[in-house]
């Protein structure tokens, strides 16, 4: 029954628009028809746009004003056009927040990606017990807040007290103690980008590992027997067939990374030098620390739009590499 | 072509997710009921005169029937960001502490209540110091009421001196110097220890001996604000701390003087000597967190001049409170102020807090306490921050914390660190009034 009704179960509008009656329905029965699909997306829309919409029509209308701190009590902005975008053009100061994000952004997402197909295919070489382990490691890893891990790590790096320290010195690597991982930004950001791959590896290790274990093994016993290495196996075979689930982990890596946030704010104890500013802080920065609440929805929005933009070009470029092969 | 779809759809939403994120600050509606009067106090109180918030609270209490009163406690670091999103979403609450340098962007911006009608019914208000009614004036009118002074001074471990060969407490810079040297040589080969505890953003020990040696922040010249913080007298003071900061201390040179409390990093026993506030004194003593067996151990003296003799000018701290104008109970929140500000509450804050009451009339509670003599003392010669409307903004930016932190790190020369700092000041300092 099953197997038989199956084709014609699962799609009714196929059966019904091949059939022979389908000139003959009445007029509201097709305007229903064509337009049921919208109806049964309205509920979603609507909470979409009442959720998402609405803060984003805020947002983008504060950016276009002057919004102080007197503002906060009247309520009221004075609008003043394009001033506050212009200002951050002008701004030598936003563009190396935006370099410093880009960079930061490469390279988190490279070293994200990097080690998760790492330990994806150590999982997949991995008995079963161990893989376990390791799973349970990995999901742990995914299940700890950010503020608990940022601390932790803090700790871990502590100038006085911190086991990294401590470890390097015992070790010989140098001198250690009284090392502060933070005094430079480019330790600092070592340290930040550590926190940031650390927890991003999970999901991304998680993913592929699930789509390595649909690649076909007759594939690559074939080109086992033909004399490919693991190497070669890896580029022409696994790579290709899961280049869908890599574009998507590196868009949404891309995303996430982008505008890393709690982790700079919190190992910074809610001060970050400017030194720290990614577009993100910056943005919180401007808007909540000076008080210049226009200004920081600006590069709020700025932010967006670089973001789009580049996930965009990046989603497009890899669909198009995707289809030439 | 669907796996795609669904791939530009997850997309879309991330991205839309993400702009409503950065909007952050979304507005929650006001929930207090009449009955509730919810002040905000500064740490420091919970830390060293909880005495007197709980004592004001009963009497409140005695007096107004039937009314809540809900203290939460604050930290200096994000008080004023928090202030201002409570602002926005209608929270904000009824009392609130500020630094006496930070109410006059406050009170430009007219969110606190003018009290100046008020003023006759708060106690000893003839006689409050000058320094804090001047923080609470703008324009000739009041808007907050005066609640304590500060001073800072050196705290130290009276056993190391001795045990280091130092006979008296030092008179001059020099002299402090050679003593820490002294402290370095004895107890030095212990990892962590200072002879003079000094964090790398400590501005407010840091610009004390800029003004040591005559330099000041900025001046108010033909209707402007200019930085001077690369004067020839300011960058003096400024090698001078990183000078003396590197033979002295190991504390951390990216955090400041409250992460960790350096009477708590005192507590634990590396450290000779700090630049501390008389309340700390007491925190270092604390049977939870802190050592009480130090207690015949410490001692405290004002930090001497470069010029022999003289004391070097102290950060003439302290805090008022205000009552915003969002308040629903003002006049309940004026009457919490009035027992909190009485002599009763004044005098808890002098024995308890080892901190100056806000009135000249009731000097004489610490005049014979071996505790506060050396705070009061330091106190006659002080420095303030400039008095600019925009002022508090230099200080949510950062600038002295970040100037302070690249000079002692060695980040950046002291000359270029100063006057790009000064720069910044200026650009703050002129920008009109929002």
């Amino acid at each position: 029954m099953s197997s038989q009704s199956g084709s014609e179960a699962g799609f009714p509008a196929l059966t019904a628009a091949a059939g022979p009656h389908v000139r003959r329905r009445p007029f509201h029965e097709r305007t229903f028809r064509a337009l049921s699909p919208y109806l049964l997306l309205a509920p979603a829309a609507v909470v979409i746009i009442a959720v998402l919409g609405y803060p984003l029509y805020l947002l983008t209308r504060l950016s276009f004003e002057e919004f102080g701190l007197a503002s906060l009590v009247s309520k009221k902005g004075t609008w003043i056009g394009l001033d506050n975008y212009s200002q951050i053009f002008h701004d030598r100061q936003f563009w190396t927040v935006l370099f410093r994000t880009v960079v930061f952004t490469v390279v988190n997402v490279g070293l994200t990606m990097v080690f998760g197909t790492l330990i994806a295919l150590l999982l997949a070489q991995l008995g079963r017990s161990m893989r376990l382990l390791l799973t349970t490691g990995l999901v742990l890893v995914w299940a700890t807040p950010v503020i608990v891990a940022v601390n932790i790590f803090r700790w871990m790096v502590d100038y006085e007290f911190g086991v990294l320290n401590w470890t390097l010195t015992e070790l010989h690597i140098g001198d250690f103690l009284n090392k502060d991982w933070f005094a430079d930004s480019t330790t600092g950001f070592a340290v930040i980008t550590a926190i940031v791959v650390w927890g991003a590896i999970p999901f991304v290790a998680i993913t592929i590992y699930a789509g390595l274990s649909q690649v076909p093994t007759e594939l690559v016993e074939a080109a086992e027997i033909d004399g490919a290495r693991r190497w070669r196996i890896f580029k022409d075979i696994t790579l290709p067939l899961l280049l869908p689930i890599f574009v998507i982990l590196t868009s949404l890596s891309i995303i996430w990374d982008f505008q890393v946030f709690n982790q700079i704010w919190i190992a910074r104890g809610s001060e970050p030098e400017e030194d720290y500013w990614l577009m993100s802080v910056s943005s919180f920065a401007q808007a909540f620390s000076l008080g210049e609440y226009g200004f920081g929805a600006a590069i709020a929005l700025v932010m967006v739009c670089v973001m789009f933009l580049a996930t965009f070009v990046y989603l497009r470029q890899m669909i198009r590499m995707g289809e030439t092969r | 072509m669907t796996r795609r779809m669904i791939g530009a759809l997850a997309l879309a939403a991330a991205v839309l997710a993400s702009a409503v994120a950065a909007s952050a600050g979304s507005s929650s509606p006001n929930r207090q009921t009449a009955t509730k009067v919810v002040i905000w106090l500064q740490n420091d109180a919970k830390n060293g005169w909880e005495e007197m918030v709980t004592s004001t609270n009963d009497a409140f209490r005695a007096k107004h029937a039937g009314v809540e009163v809900d203290v939460q406690y604050q930290g200096w670091g994000d008080h004023l960001t928090k202030f201002d999103a409570a602002l926005a979403g209608g929270t904000a609450p009824d009392v609130i502490e500020f630094g006496n340098s930070e109410t006059s962007t406050y009170m430009a911006a007219k969110l606190l209540q003018d009290v100046t009608k008020q003023k006759a019914s708060f106690p000893n208000s003839k006689t409050w110091l000058k320094g804090l009614t001047d923080s609470c004036s703008y324009n000739g009118k009041l808007y907050c009421v005066p609640y304590y002074a500060g001073a800072r001074a050196v705290i130290y471990r009276k056993d190391q001196y001795k045990a280091a060969g130092v006979k008296s407490t030092p008179k001059s810079l020099a002299q402090f110097r050679a003593a820490g040297l002294k402290l370095m040589k004895k107890y030095g080969k212990q990892r962590n220890y200072s002879a003079l505890y000094f964090p790398g953003q400590y501005w407010y020990a840091g610009l004390s001996f800029v003004y040591d040696y005559g330099g000041k922040i900025a001046e108010f010249k033909n209707g402007k604000w200019k930085g001077t913080l690369n004067s020839p007298q300011a960058l003096q003071g400024l090698n001078q701390v990183k000078s003396m900061v590197k033979a002295l201390s190991r504390a951390n040179k990216t955090t400041d003087e409250a992460n960790p409390q350096q009477a708590l990093v005192f507590s634990k026993g590396r450290v000779g000597s700090m630049i501390g506030n008389g309340w700390e004194w007491p925190y270092a003593l604390d049977e939870k967190l802190g050592n009480p067996s130090l207690a015949k151990k410490m001692g405290a003296y004002p930090m001497p001049s470069h010029i022999a003799g003289k004391y070097m000018p102290t950060f003439l701290g302290g805090s008022d409170v205000a009552v915003p104008v969002t308040s629903k109970n003002k006049a309940l929140a004026y009457d919490w102020i009035r027992i909190f500000t009485s002599n009763a509450s004044m005098r808890k804050l002098a024995t308890v807090g080892k901190q100056i009451p806000n009135s000249t009339s009731l000097a004489s509670i610490n005049a014979k306490n071996p505790q506060l003599a050396p705070f009061t003392n330091a106190s006659r010669s002080s420095w303030f921050v400039p008095t600019a409307p925009n002022w508090v903004k230099v200080e949510k930016a950062r600038v002295l914390k970040s100037l302070f932190q690249a000079i002692i790190t060695g980040k950046q020369s002291v000359k270029k660190a100063a006057t790009s700092a000064s720069n910044q000041i200026t650009k703050i300092l002129n920008e009109p009034v929002k």
